[in-house]
């Protein structure tokens, strides 16, 4: 063979090279303005429909279905950072102690080997996986668990739970809302037989008044002396030469109260008024309608219910009444807040994985080697000269998996449902709540027009967040580097 | 292949206590006083399927300098490197055979790689201060093994400083980074971190082939100051070191040790044709 080195080679023609170079960085120049026109064209759009939408009320105030006006993202807003944080706080160090398992701490077995090199396989592949993926597996992992638990009963108490109180609510005859707390075994219902300890809304504890249905509705000669029925007649007299008018009570007591001279010679007492009683003292009249029952002291009947009664509307049955605590949590987690944050943490865990060992692997052997010399354990190493150095490089990737973990709307879709407002704020770890990505898409998709605006203001939102999030990233990386050089 | 690591076969040695004067494997000796510090005994070294070094015999005698000498690739840094199991890190590496520091053989399984590591310090052939303080480097290996006052510490890096020539150049920054110093400055304070722990022998590995001649004559002052207080073995590609500040060396040639003894006779009257091509230049 002869030695192309020292081979007589034909040239290729040097303009037509040129030629080619040129056109081709042409082509290049074209395909990226391109893409940054198409970038710029939609944010302009996004500007444009939903910049107006954009103020504190908007980023405030919580879904209202068919009222673009008065609907914003405030619940979104929290929803999306409590879930990230959550996600973040499970991720961070899993993702970052599983980086330095796999990088500083390889085994010399070949099984362990093996087993090893099977942990980095899977988790390259696994940060290739579609993240409704990890949305139908947090709904079988987290939401349902396999089934292995008895789903949540409603009204009724979960198998293994921590973090609330339960009692039960019961309504007096006055309406009120009393409550007594639950023991032992729980059921939906119980019928109150007997009186006991209970707690109106004001929080006052008092005894119960128990009665049996075939007791008459309480009445107190206190509250009857003081009553007339609507359209009782009075009769006006002149007492000591003065106008009054005259009316007996419903237990029969009379009364009198002054006439004006305007008043007819019979007055239908239609509202309440100011009367005298026989002992000379003034009191406000209560006024009822004939076809109300005989009056009762609403003190009496804001504490009593009915033992047991044939009318299913007055049966006093209590049912149960959950409080939850901040940690409120049980199994299976079910569609929840927690549910949601471990799914996206599933999500995000092969991106801060892969980030950190690059920034691991990036820490010079020399330093390791440094270390490991003075006769430093693995553990002294790690912690003392490998994380030192990789910290900036593993903030940075675990910041850029957040901002992936804030835009991600299809899991969250399958783990929390499609929530777009909550009657209640978010109170604990079982709740629901509405998220940006998720409101986002349901705006978008919504028959009201309205809607529209709001969602491209949401994104503006969203984004906002986005840059803020990769502007932090860029600045400690910034900032280590300085440190360090 | 078997990954047998780092296993023992007991050394066909007698209890031949280490204390004893070595005189069975150096023909000459120059100080015949001198005790053994490493006892290198059926030392085979692998990575993997390679094997590295083969059945090398070789006593390192105490608060002496030996020198390392060879071709590229003959397996030098090996042998140094696992004089304090530092090639642990690598996962494939492993030896067999008998290298015994003091009385220990620390092939053994159930070596303490601190403790030895703390007794046999390692200098690299790339300066690799950590990227913190002068102080904190040289009080690096001090916190990491003892329970050490403040003031003690401020002692200590004093005087390890002092020991590696440093401290004069470094006595009003050392609070500032490491990684400003020059290279010279940085390797000679990791002389000094490798010293602040007391080690009773210090490995060093090529110190000087990154360094610029007047760095590399202030190591050789040092490794000549050093001497009599620590048991060092350096390994080089420049002769005239070997030459200049070794009282024995050690010639390797593709992962076995070809000649070893005083490095006069070494270099002047080599026994061995492939030692006297290398020492002359001639190899080839
Ligand atoms: N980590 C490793 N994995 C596999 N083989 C290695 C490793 N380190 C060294 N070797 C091999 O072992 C042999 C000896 O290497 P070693 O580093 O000890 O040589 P050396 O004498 O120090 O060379 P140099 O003078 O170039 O530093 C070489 O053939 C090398 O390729
Ligand atoms: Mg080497």
């Amino acid at each position: 063979m002869t030695d192309p080195l020292n081979q007589q080679l034909e040239h290729r023609s040097d303009g037509q090279r040129k030629m080619f170079s040129s056109s081709f960085s042409v082509i290049c120049l074209l395909v990226s303005s391109l893409a940054i026109v198409v970038l710029a064209t939609l944010l302009f759009s996004i500007f444009v429909t939903g910049g107006t939408w954009l103020n504190l009320e908007f980023l405030t105030a919580s879904h209202r279905e068919n009222n673009p006006e008065e609907s914003g993202i405030g619940q979104a807003i929290v929803g999306s950072l409590v879930i990230c944080s959550i996600c973040g706080l499970v991720a961070l160090p899993i993702g970052v102690g599983t980086a330095i398992f796999l990088e500083e701490f390889q085994p010399r077995r070949r099984i362990l080997r093996m087993f090893h090199g099977l942990i980095q396989l899977n988790i390259n592949n696994l940060a290739g996986v579609p993240s409704i993926v990890y949305g139908i597996l947090g709904l079988t992992a987290f939401v349902y668990m396999f089934g292995a638990f008895h789903s949540i009963r409603i009204n009724g108490q979960p198998d293994y739970e921590i973090g609330a109180t339960y009692s039960y609510q019961v309504k007096t005859l006055g309406g009120q809302y009393v409550k007594f707390p639950a023991r032992a075994k729980l059921q939906p219902t119980i019928e109150i037989q007997d009186s006991r300890t209970v707690t109106d809304s004001s929080g006052k504890r008092f005894k119960l008044n128990v009665f049996s249905p075939i007791d008459e509705e309480s009445t107190l000669a206190k509250t009857r002396s003081k009553s007339v029925i609507r359209g009782t007649q009075a009769q006006l007299i002149n007492r000591e030469g003065a106008d009054l008018y005259e009316a007996a009570t419903i237990d029969g007591r009379s009364f009198t109260f002054p006439a004006k001279p305007t008043y007819s010679q019979f007055a239908k007492i239609l509202e309440p008024i100011t009367v005298t009683g026989p002992d000379g003292k003034s009191f406000e009249l209560n006024v009822l309608s004939k076809s109300e029952a005989i009056p009762t002291d609403e003190l009496v009947k804001a504490r009593s219910v009915f033992a047991d009664s044939p009318d299913p509307n007055k049966r006093s049955s209590a049912s149960i009444f959950r409080e939850n605590s901040f940690f409120h949590m049980h199994l299976p987690f079910s569609k929840s807040v927690l549910s949601a944050g471990l799914t996206l943490a599933l999500v995000i865990l092969p991106i801060v994985i892969i980030a950190s060992q690059e920034a691991i692997r990036g820490v010079p052997q020399t330093l390791r080697e440094a270390a490991f010399g003075m006769g430093a354990t693995r553990w002294q190493v790690v912690r003392g000269a490998v994380l030192p150095s990789a910290t900036p490089g593993i903030m940075t990737g675990a910041i850029l998996a957040m901002s992936r973990a804030i835009g991600e709307a299809a899991p969250l879709l399958a783990v929390m449902g499609g929530v777009l407002g909550t009657t209640n704020h978010l109170s604990s770890l079982m709740d629901r709540t509405p998220v940006l990505p998720v409101t986002i898409f349901k705006w978008a998709g919504d028959e009201n027009q309205g809607f529209e605006h709001l969602a491209a203001a949401a994104i503006i939102v969203l984004l906002a967040f986005l840059l803020m999030m990769n502007s932090v990233a860029i600045l400690i990386r910034h900032r280590y580097e300085k440190k360090l050089a | 292949m078997s990954t047998t690591p780092t296993v023992m076969n007991q050394s066909k040695r007698s209890p031949q206590s280490p204390v004893q004067a070595e005189s069975t494997v150096t023909l000459d000796p120059p100080l015949m006083d001198a005790q053994t510090a490493i006892a290198i005994d059926s030392f085979n070294a692998y990575y993997g399927d390679f094997q590295a070094l083969h059945d090398l015999h070789l006593d390192i005698p105490e608060q002496q300098v030996t020198a390392f000498i060879g071709p590229s690739g003959c397996g030098k840094s090996t042998l140094l490197k696992w004089c304090n199991r530092m090639n642990d890190i690598v996962p494939i590496a492993y030896a067999t055979g008998t290298l015994k520091v003091g009385e220990t053989n620390v092939l053994e399984r159930g070596t303490d790689v601190v403790d030895l590591r703390r007794k046999v310090g390692m200098v690299f052939q790339k300066a690799n201060p950590f990227p913190k303080s002068i102080f904190d480097n040289v009080a690096y290996g001090a916190r990491l093994h003892y329970k050490i006052s403040r003031p003690e510490l401020f002692d200590l890096v004093e005087l390890s400083l002092k020991k590696a020539a440093l401290w004069d150049e470094v006595k009003d920054r050392l609070k500032q980074s490491a990684l400003g110093l020059s290279g010279g400055q940085q390797q000679r304070l990791c002389i000094a971190r490798a010293i602040a722990t007391g080690p009773k022998i210090l490995l060093m590995d090529e110190p000087c082939s990154a360094l610029d001649p007047a760095s590399t004559s202030r190591i050789e002052d040092l490794i000549f100051e050093l001497r009599r207080q620590f048991t060092i073995v350096i390994v080089t590609h420049n002769m005239q070191q070997a030459a200049r500040c070794s009282d024995r060396t050690a010639f390797f040639y593709e992962g076995k040790i070809i000649e070893e003894g005083a490095t006069e006779d070494v270099f002047t009257r080599p026994k061995q044709r492939q030692t006297e091509d290398y020492v002359t230049g001639k190899f080839g």
